[in-house]
C-alpha cells in the first residue's frame, strides 16, 4: 500500500547572513495510511519546516518527499489532503458558506457536491446558524471551526494538523480530539504536530520526535516508553541528551 | 480554469465587500462632474473638449485603479496568512497568479466600461456623438493595455510589498507610455552601445501608445482597420503573457514561511 507520507533524506537549509541555517537534516519518515501519527519536537526542532515542505510552501534542499506517492512539488499531491493550523487565518470578508463553496471549487467539486458537503460540515461544526454571516464577525472558536470545516471539505485521506490545539480553550481542544477520533474511525490518516504531549499520548498510534532538525526517535508510543513512564518524561530526556550531545561535539 | 475562476471570484467578492467599489463610484462622479463643469469655462457647446477630457479621465482612472488593485492581491494573501490555506489546496502557483490577474483585470474592465458609458452619456447630453464602432475599438484596445499593466503589477508584487510594487509599476508604465514613442527621435543623435540599449528598450517594453485611440474618437476619423486592431490586440496579449511568465518565474520557488509573519 502506498504510504500517506514518505520522505527520504529530506533536508532544508536556509541562507542567512550568519551563514546557512540547517533546519532539517536527512529526515526519513514513513506514515502508513489509517494511522494517527504524532510529530513532536521542541521549539525550532524543524517540525513546521517539514510540514511546510510537505505542503509545498518551501522547497527541500536535499532529499525527496511524497504524499500518496505523488511528489510534493506537484499540486496533484494535495488533492487528498486537508490542512489545519492553530491560526484561523482565512478570508474574513467571506461568509462561512462562501468560504466552503470556494474551497469546493478549488477541489473541482460539482455544484451539487459542494452544496451537500457544505451543509453537512456546517451542521457538524455547529455553524449552520451563522453560515451566511461574514467570518469577520465570528469568535476565535468559530473561526477555528470554520477552518476545520474547510480542511475537511474534500474528505481528505490525510489530515495534516500543525499544532492545532495551541491557543485553544479546553472545549476547543476537545473539539480537535473529537475530530482526530472521527478521522481515525473513518480509516483516514492524521499527521499531528504538537507540543501537548498528553494530547499526543492520548490520540496517536505512532510518534516521531525531532530534535535539532534530526529524527531522534520513531515508533509506537508503548514501544518508546517504559511501563509507568510518561511520554513527556521520555521526550524531555531525549531532547536534553540529544542537545547535550550536540553541545559536546 | 475552474480553480483560476474561483480565485478571481475571491478578488471580486473582496472588492465588493471591502467597499473598494465605492471608490470607483466616487471616481465616476468626479469624472461626470468635471465634464459638466466645462460649461463654467465657456466650452459647453464644444463636445470635442468633453470627449477629450472624458477619455483622458478614463485612461488616468483606469491606470490608477489597475495598479492599485493588481499590486496588492498577492502581498495581502501573505500578510493575512491566507496564502497557506490556499497553497495547501491542489492549486499551483501558476493558477494563483493567473487567477489573481484575472480577478484584477476583470474588475478593471467593468470599471473602464462604466467610465466609457458615462463619457458617452455626457457627450450625448452635450449634443455631440461618438462613432459606436470606433468607441468599441477604443474600449477593446484600452482594456488590452490595462491587461499588460495588471500583469506588470502582479509581476512586481511577487517579490515586493504592495507599496514598492505600486511605485515601480507607476514608474515603469508611466515612463513607457510617455517616453517609448520618442526613442526613434533620440536614436538619431546616439551611437554605439547607447543605440543598442535604446533599441533593446524600444522592443522589450510595451508600446502603450498603440492602444490609444483617443485622437481618432475625438476628431471623428472613423474606425480603425480590424486587421490592424487584431494585430495590436495580439501584441497586447503576448506582452501580458510575457509579464505573467516573468511573474511566475519570480513566484514559483518563493518560500512561504509562517515565521515571516511574526
Amino acid at each position: 500500500m502506498t504510504a500517506a507520507i514518505r520522505t527520504r533524506g529530506l533536508g532544508v537549509t536556509f541562507p542567512s547572513r550568519q551563514g546557512a541555517v540547517r533546519a532539517l537534516h536527512n529526515l526519513d519518515l514513513t506514515v502508513e495510511p489509517g494511522t494517527v501519527f504524532g510529530f513532536l519536537g521542541p521549539n525550532g526542532a524543524g517540525k513546521t519546516t517539514a510540514i511546510q515542505v510537505l505542503l509545498g510552501f518551501i522547497q527541500a534542499t536535499t532529499g525527496t518527499a511524497a504524499l500518496f506517492g505523488e511528489p510534493v512539488t506537484e499540486s496533484i499531491a494535495r488533492e487528498r489532503i486537508g490542512y489545519l493550523t492553530e491560526n484561523p487565518d482565512t478570508y474574513t470578508f467571506l461568509s462561512g458558506r462562501e468560504l466552503l463553496t470556494m474551497t469546493g471549487r478549488l477541489f473541482r467539486m460539482s455544484g451539487r457536491q459542494i452544496r451537500l458537503r457544505t451543509g453537512q460540515l456546517l451542521e457538524e461544526t455547529g455553524l449552520t446558524a451563522v453560515a451566511d454571516r461574514r467570518i469577520a464577525g465570528y469568535s476565535r472558536g468559530m473561526r477555528q471551526r470554520i477552518c476545520m470545516a474547510q480542511a475537511l471539505m474534500n474528505d481528505p485521506d490525510l489530515l495534516i494538523l500543525d499544532e492545532p490545539t495551541g491557543g485553544l480553550d479546553p472545549l476547543g481542544r476537545m473539539e480537535v480530539r473529537r475530530l482526530i477520533a472521527a478521522r481515525r474511525a473513518a480509516g483516514k490518516t492524521v499527521f499531528f504536530s504538537s507540543h501537548e504531549l498528553s494530547e499526543v499520548e492520548l490520540v496517536c498510534d505512532r510518534v516521531a520526535i525531532l530534535v535539532g532538525g534530526e529524527l531522534a526517535a520513531e515508533g509506537r508510543v508503548d514501544e518508546l516508553i517504559r511501563p509507568g513512564e510518561s511520554l513527556e518524561r521520555y521526550f524531555i530526556e531525549l531532547a536534553t541528551s540529544k542537545n547535550r550531545g550536540k553541545e559536546q561535539r | 480554469m475552474r480553480r483560476m475562476m474561483a480565485i478571481a471570484g475571491i478578488v471580486w467578492l473582496e472588492m465588493l465587500r471591502k467597499k473598494d467599489v465605492y471608490v470607483l463610484f466616487i471616481l465616476l462622479a468626479a469624472l461626470l462632474l468635471s465634464m459638466v463643469s466645462l460649461n463654467v469655462l465657456g466650452f459647453g457647446q464644444i463636445s470635442g473638449y468633453v470627449k477629450d477630457l472624458g477619455l483622458l479621465s478614463a485612461w488616468l482612472l483606469g491606470w490608477i485603479l489597475t495598479i492599485n488593485i493588481s499590486v496588492r492581491l498577492l502581498p495581502q494573501e501573505h500578510t493575512r496568512g491566507t496564502i497557506f490555506s490556499l497553497l495547501a489546496k491542489p492549486v499551483s502557483r501558476r493558477e494563483v497568479l493567473v487567477g489573481k490577474w484575472m480577478g484584477a483585470w476583470s474588475v478593471v474592465c467593468v470599471a473602464v466600461l462604466s467610465f466609457y458609458l458615462a463619457t458617452w452619456v455626457v457627450v450625448l447630453l452635450r449634443g455631440g456623438s461618438f462613432d459606436a464602432i470606433t468607441l468599441l475599438q477604443a474600449f477593446l484596445l484600452h482594456i488590452t493595455a490595462l491587461a499588460i499593466v495588471a500583469a506588470i503589477g502582479v509581476a512586481f508584487s511577487t517579490r515586493l510589498n504592495s507599496d514598492a510594487a505600486a511605485t515601480l509599476t507607476y514608474v515603469v508604465t508611466g515612463t513607457t507610455f510617455i517616453l517609448l514613442p520618442r526613442i526613434p527621435a533620440l536614436l538619431v543623435a546616439e551611437k554605439g552601445v547607447r543605440t543598442t540599449a535604446l533599441l533593446a528598450l524600444y522592443y522589450a517594453l510595451p508600446h502603450f501608445e498603440l492602444f490609444d485611440l483617443r485622437q481618432r474618437l475625438v476628431h471623428g476619423w472613423g474606425p480603425s482597420s480590424w486587421v490592424i486592431l487584431s494585430r495590436v490586440m495580439l501584441y497586447g496579449t503576448l506582452m501580458t503573457g510575457l509579464f505573467l511568465l516573468l511573474a511566475w518565474l519570480g513566484y514559483r520557488h518563493r518560500r512561504f514561511s509562517r515565521g515571516d509573519l511574526l
